[in-house]
């Protein structure tokens, strides 16, 4: 018997070898195409994590933007909780509505929360600051109008 | 990715158009002449602290009434003013970080007054279409420097009628018709 039959499949075959390739046959190589697990698409839920994100990103850098232009906030004393007694009557009030007298107010103060208190003083504070810069900016509007006025004296004379 | 750099895209546009319309000057390169001048004043008015003064004024009274109208639509009020003991204690460059911003799009120089006494006042609005969304007021003297920058809807009318009553002698100011100066651009 040749043994050309187990290197090139050629000659006679053993029936032993045929039998045993006819058993391990089945479990010859057989090449298959790749196909990959089917996976779940988590991109919409990426992009809306990362959405929700960028914005929580940009309102916080907006708040620190923002609360870096405001100005530092100002020492306020807190009041004294207990109700004071009643002053002496103030003379009747004579300064103007930007211009407000310093003497103290002769009503009772009502104990308070301390927050109500800083904010009242943060207030005050503000009002006093609102007063200043519109009395400059009208001062300096002045100043323009003062320049600007003898053309509308003279269209006035003009007129009359 | 694409859908990842259109939330970017939306996500950053408020922020971006919102600081690209405010008409506030930022005035913070000036800061340094404090140290050189004998008074400053410096003001600094958000739109909160606006807010908390308005709940301070009495609406009884009638000049603060008008006052809080007046600031009722505004959203900050910043004033800077130096004044100086000796001349020429500011350059020319501290004025032109001021004037570059106030020559953005949008703002145009409604009044340009100079006098040997009173040395030159600018007044610069910012119109948003034909409304005036900010007022800027440049002062400069031999021996002061004063930037007044008011962010917000400004009512001149309101504002020309608080004169007389902030310290200042009346003197019929009436606000003034748009002429824009085409000088400054």
């Amino acid at each position: 018997m040749k043994d050309d039959y187990l290197w090139d499949k050629t000659g006679q075959p053993d029936p032993e070898i045929q039998k045993l390739e006819e058993i391990l046959g089945t479990l010859r190589y057989e090449p298959r195409p790749f196909v990959l697990p089917r996976r779940r698409n988590y991109f919409p839920l990426l992009a809306i994590a990362a959405s929700i994100l960028l914005a929580i990103i940009a309102g916080s850098i907006w708040l620190r933007v923002r609360s870096g232009d405001e100005v530092p906030p100002q020492d306020a004393k807190l009041e004294s909780p207990t109700p004071k007694p009643l002053e002496a009557p103030q003379p009747p009030r004579t300064g103007s509505a930007l211009n407000p007298p310093l003497h103290a107010s002769n009503r009772i103060h009502k104990p308070r929360s301390a927050p109500s208190v800083v904010n009242d003083e943060e207030a005050l504070a503000a009002k006093e600051q609102l007063m200043l810069a519109l009395r400059i900016t009208t001062e300096k509007l002045s100043m323009v109008h003062r320049k600007t006025q003898p053309n509308q004296i003279k269209n006035q004379h003009r007129i009359g | 990715m694409k859908l990842l750099s259109i939330a970017l895209l939306l996500m950053l546009t408020p922020v971006l158009s919102a600081k690209a319309q405010d008409s506030r000057i930022q005035m913070s390169s000036l800061d340094h002449l404090a140290a050189k001048a004998s008074q400053t004043v410096d003001v600094n008015l958000d739109e909160r602290l606006m807010r908390l003064a308005a709940r301070v004024f009495d609406d009884k009274d009638t000049d603060e009434r008008e006052v809080k109208k007046l600031v009722a639509g505004l959203k900050g009020i910043y004033v800077k003013s130096f004044e100086f003991d000796t001349e020429g204690q500011y350059t020319p460059g501290d004025l032109e970080t001021i004037r570059t911003q106030l020559r953005g799009p949008g703002w145009t120089r409604l009044v340009n007054v100079t006098s040997k006494k009173d040395g030159m006042v600018e007044v610069y609005l910012l119109f948003n279409g034909d409304a005036v969304n900010g007022l800027a007021v440049l002062h400069t003297d031999d021996k002061e420097l004063t930037v007044v920058n008011i962010v917000g809807p400004v009512d001149l009318d309101k504002l020309a009628k608080l004169e007389g009553q902030l310290g200042v002698p009346d003197l019929g100011i009436e606000p003034q018709k748009k002429t824009k100066n085409d000088d400054e651009k």
